[in-house]
């Protein structure tokens, strides 16, 4: 295991003082030295590029505690059960959206702007190797900021799209949400008897029958009262095959949920890949209209050869 | 044995609040390269007693500590960037590579690492952890920096413990320059030694002549000269046991330089046990190594017991390639010619390729069958590529199935699938591009030895070998073998005729001798390695009986194999498909003995030294009498794979049961050579 023998080094440096004042030798350290360091200290190149590259560092920090702060909110859904507290509306997560777009770009802007700045100037390919990993480690720093950015944003535009779906694929699921509510209003007059659950069951297939207007459809069932047996076997009979119907039809949603999210990490990592690709293909064509070039002249040396 | 679909965890991306899985592009469905890291990573955790389990991860760990300045690393995935420079000498630089790759390193945040001798140009603003040895060289260069005001600031590690008097003169450069504040830290790391293997060390490369067999066995040497070198070595020992975390029970042989350099050793440990304040066996230091209820058994043994396994042909992949190619710290460089192909006249003259690959622990194809047989290796290689192939084309067929997108609706049920196909597929590129650049690395490795055995016939000195030193009746005279001009090298010549001198228990007759003198020098062989091998047989007839090799045999195996039969690049037409039988050389043997406590007259007397106890002295009787769990086999004077594969293989059988391999240097055959020949022209 290592040992820490800074005390010790500290240590060393007092007795070392002792010692050349014991003997008499003139040290930097002392009085003089004091004053002399700080003197030192002023003319040392301060490094403008390290500070501006640490500022732009402390701005992604900002950025990303901004983002995990209020990720817990974000995220946490559209449930209209949840308490006022904890709730976000959507006006504020597109304002967070925003935000958090504009640091980002402006975060690469400054990026860019140091990389180009970075190489002026500087003479030893030493410092120049530096900088460039630098600045790579403050990209790669921006990337993964970035990256929880669009983690979240993708679960709420998913979310979006699901509620798209749903709300889109039949009828039924709004009425069925009405039937819901219309459900509870029934069973919370306690006069209703059993033969109201029939009634509201019924509607269902009478809108897959016919498509009538809801409200229609709606009055219709409040006003019936009974039902002969056959007829509630049959209703109940189609109620099953409903509810199969509903269920597998859930079960497609959630298959289609599933691929629309691979299909979107799909293309993230395409256009991650064919962006990279970029950066080869143009150093490519750069080297093919060189070669072109050189060949060009090439030929043309060779045909000036019989003219000797 | 692969499995395409991505694990279902991978689409609970939606309803769980907070908790979201972040989709990786290194597939979860344990491939190939990732099962490796998940088998090394359980195997360590596995062993209770595991003190000894890995060297390299121990070192590994104390590395990254001191990169991240001395503090433990924890990964964070949000965290800021913070950059260094990394300063080393050649030691540093030794110990480094086989551990850490250039990426690695930027990913602890080291922008450059550079060489301490080397210019190097102010750069502002950043702090610099240097990992150097505390030598005078060293020392003065770095109060040049120092006095130069390179960097912001200064962390200092040296790999073994610095004098005070060196330190103070650091003290005094850092007070001329007024940088007294700007040296941040100062460590000793105790790392003065190099990891190759998780259970395999060696002490040193740079100054590998000090410590070398020559070095320790030349008539010259004067006793300071012996002194300096057994002190190098027992220094790297005890940082060997300090980042190991445990005080081993040593045995060692009497009257050779293993003894001397285990009074020292004990000596050493004693000392520090002793400092209570100092020392660096108590608490925290120890770790893991608390866990374990046996300490760990050090035998160090001298090379002298044992000298026809350096010069022995071999059979198994890694020593192959370390004894045929330039195999370096885990690094091989093979030099191809770039084809045959008709060059115009008056074209440049073709250069020959060089290149260079590193063989490392995550290299799964290597770690599996950097043991086995040639034979073996070869099929595998095959195997792999084949299903390197179905892989590929099982990519490739879902582009055409990709076409059939938009087209109808039928189809779309067909796709149904084949979205989680496509993710899986591209999902799995990366690991699918490094396979193949695995196959590719070994595709050309292998042939580069297959081309070697081809040439110089080595199937058959193996064979011949196996048999002189297992004592079995041999079918050729060793004459024809060496006055064949076909088969080998001079030196693979001089190299059967010496295991066979060793191995003899009569000496051949002068008559005799002459002849095969007559011959090796016809085939071009040098006699100086002669010379001093008579000298050391004569001194070890003194001393004790000669070891014997064990008495199992080699069954060659027919000449056909699946390899042929399919076609392969590995055409190994004419070259016997031998098969090793398990036989303890040596060195197993006596780690045997003294592991299982099996009484045995070679080990018998050897002596037994505990820093631990209180009272000093040695005696042969050792206190302990159980079997131990974990052992350190030292060879003093250099050692090679082959002795370290014949360990590992012999540790396989033993449920529980760990063994690190350390040596003073690591040779083959042809240097070990070289040295003896340097030896017999005294």
């Amino acid at each position: 295991m290592a040992v820490d023998i800074t005390l010790l080094f500290r240590a060393s440096v007092k007795t070392v003082k002792t010692r050349n004042k014991a003997l008499g030798v003139a040290v930097g350290g002392g009085v003089d030295g004091s004053r002399d360091e700080l003197f030192r200290r002023s003319p040392r190149p301060k490094g403008d590029f390290s500070s501006r590259a640490r500022e732009v560092i402390s701005h992604i920090g900002k950025l990303r505690d901004f983002l995990l702060e209020h990720r817990k909110d974000y995220i946490n859904a559209y449930s209209h059960t949840m308490s006022e507290y904890g709730r976000m509306t959507d006006t504020e997560r597109d304002q967070i959206d925003q935000d958090a777009q504009i640091f980002m770009r402006t975060c690469s802007e400054a990026i860019q702007q140091l990389r180009a700045e970075a190489h002026k100037e500087i003479h030893s390919q030493q410092v120049k190797e530096h900088r460039t990993a630098v600045l790579d480690f403050i990209e790669d720093y921006l990337k993964r900021v970035c990256k929880l950015y669009s983690e979240q944003r993708a679960i709420r535009v998913k979310r979006v799209v699901d509620k798209k779906r749903l709300s889109k694929l039949e009828p039924e699921p709004n009425t069925k949400t009405r039937e819901s509510t219309s459900s509870e209003k029934v069973s919370q007059s306690p006069s209703k008897d059993s033969e109201e659950n029939p009634a509201t069951e019924e509607h269902p297939e009478k809108i897959l029958a016919e498509t009538q207007p809801e409200l229609g459809t709606w009055g219709d069932g409040k006003g019936e009262d009974e039902l002969s047996p056959e007829e509630i076997q049959m209703f109940e009979q189609e109620n099953q095959r409903l509810i199969g119907e509903m269920n597998s039809l859930f079960d497609e949603v959630r298959q289609i949920e599933g691929r629309v999210v691979e299909i979107s990490r799909l293309q993230e990592i395409f256009t991650e890949k064919v962006l990279q690709q970029e950066a080869e293909i143009d150093s490519i064509h750069q080297l093919v209209v060189g070669a072109t070039e050189n060949i060009k002249e090439g030929n043309e040396d060779i045909r000036e050869v019989p003219h000797l | 044995m692969h499995a395409l679909w991505p694990r279902p965890s991978g689409l609970c991306f939606r309803g769980d609040k907070g908790s979201h899985v972040i989709p990786s592009l290194s597939s979860p469905a344990g491939q190939w390269l990732v099962g490796a890291k998940m088998a090394s990573a359980a195997a360590a955790t596995a062993a209770a007693a595991a003190v000894a389990a890995s060297i390299r991860e121990r070192q590994t760990v104390a590395l990254k500590r001191m990169l991240n300045f001395n503090v433990p690393h924890i990964k964070n995935s949000t965290g800021e960037p913070v950059w260094k420079v990394l300063i080393y000498d050649r030691f540093g630089q030794d110990i480094i590579s086989p551990l850490l790759s250039v990426k690695e390193l930027r990913d602890m945040g080291i922008t450059l690492h550079l060489l301490l001798h080397s210019d190097r140009d102010p750069i502002p603003d950043v702090p610099a952890v240097y990992f150097v040895m505390p030598t005078e060289e060293n020392i003065d260069r770095m109060c040049q920096d120092l006095r130069n005001q390179l960097y912001e600031s200064y962390y200092l590690n040296f790999i073994s413990a610095i004098s005070r008097s060196k330190l103070e003169d650091i003290a005094n450069a850092a007070l001329a320059a007024s940088a007294v504040t700007q040296v941040a830290k100062v460590f000793d790391q105790y790392l003065n030694f190099i990891t190759l293997e998780d259970d395999m060390f060696v002490l040193c490369n740079q100054n590998k002549e000090l410590v070398s067999y020559r070095a320790i066995n030349r008539p010259d040497i004067t006793d300071t000269e012996m002194e300096t070198v057994m002190d190098t070595i027992v220094d790297s020992l005890f940082c060997f046991f300090v980042t190991l975390g445990a005080v081993p029970i040593i045995r060692c042989s009497r009257g050779t330089a293993a003894e001397m350099v285990a009074v020292k050793l004990d000596k050493k440990l004693r000392e520090n046990l002793r400092d209570a304040r100092n020392s660096l066996f108590t608490g925290d230091t120890l770790g893991a190594g608390q866990f374990s209820f046996q300490r760990p058994l050090l035998v160090l043994v001298d090379r002298n017991i044992d000298l026809a396994t350096p010069l022995h042909h071999t059979w198994t992949y890694q020593a192959l390639v370390h004894d045929v190619l330039d195999f370096h710290l885990n690094r091989v460089n093979l030099e191809e010619s770039s084809g045959v192909e008709n060059s115009p006249a008056g074209a440049r003259p073709k250069r020959k390729n060089k290149k260079s690959y590193d063989l490392t622990p995550v290299d799964k194809f290597w770690q599996k069958h950097k043991g086995s047989p040639f034979p073996e290796v070869a099929e595998s290689v095959q195997q792999e590529l084949e299903s390197y192939r179905a892989q590929e084309d099982e990519v490739k067929r879902l582009k055409s199935i990709m076409g059939l997108e938009g087209e109808d609706e039928g189809a779309i049920s067909m796709l149904s699938d084949n979205t989680a196909k496509l993710t899986s597929a591209v999902s799995s590129l990366p690991e699918l591009l490094e396979k193949k650049r695995l196959i590719d690395l070994h595709t050309n490795v292998a042939t580069a030895v297959l081309e070697h055995i081809k040439a110089r016939k080595l199937d058959v000195y193996f064979e011949y070998e196996e048999k002189i030193m297992s004592k079995t009746t041999l079918d050729k005279s060793l004459l024809d073998i060496i006055s064949d001009p076909d088969a080998g090298t001079p030196e693979d010549k001089m190299r059967l005729f010496l295991i066979y001198y060793i191995s003899t228990q009569q000496a051949p007759s002068e008559a005799d001798l002459e002849q095969y003198k007559k011959a090796l020098t016809d085939a071009g062989c040098n006699l100086n390695p002669l010379q001093y091998i008579k000298q050391w047989k004569a001194f070890t007839k003194m001393a004790s009986a000669p070891a014997s090799y064990g008495s199992t045999t080699t069954k060659p195996m027919g000449l056909l194999s699946r390899v042929m039969n399919t076609g392969s690049q590995f055409v190994m037409e004419g070259v016997k498909n031998l098969v090793l039988k398990q036989q303890n050389l040596p060195v197993t043997r006596i780690l045997d003995n003294l592991m299982e406590m099996k009484s045995n007259p070679e080990t018998d007397d050897y002596r037994y030294f505990d820093p631990k106890m209180l009272r000093g002295n040695d005696s042969s009787v050792p206190r302990n009498k159980n079997p131990f769990q974990e052992a350190i086999v030292f060879v003093v004077g250099g050692g090679n794979y082959i002795e370290y594969q014949n360990l590992v293989d012999y540790i396989k059988g033993k449920q529980g049961k760990h063994i690190l391999y350390g040596c003073s240097e690591l040779f083959n055959a042809t240097q070990f050579i070289k040295q003896l020949s340097q030896l017999g022209q005294k």
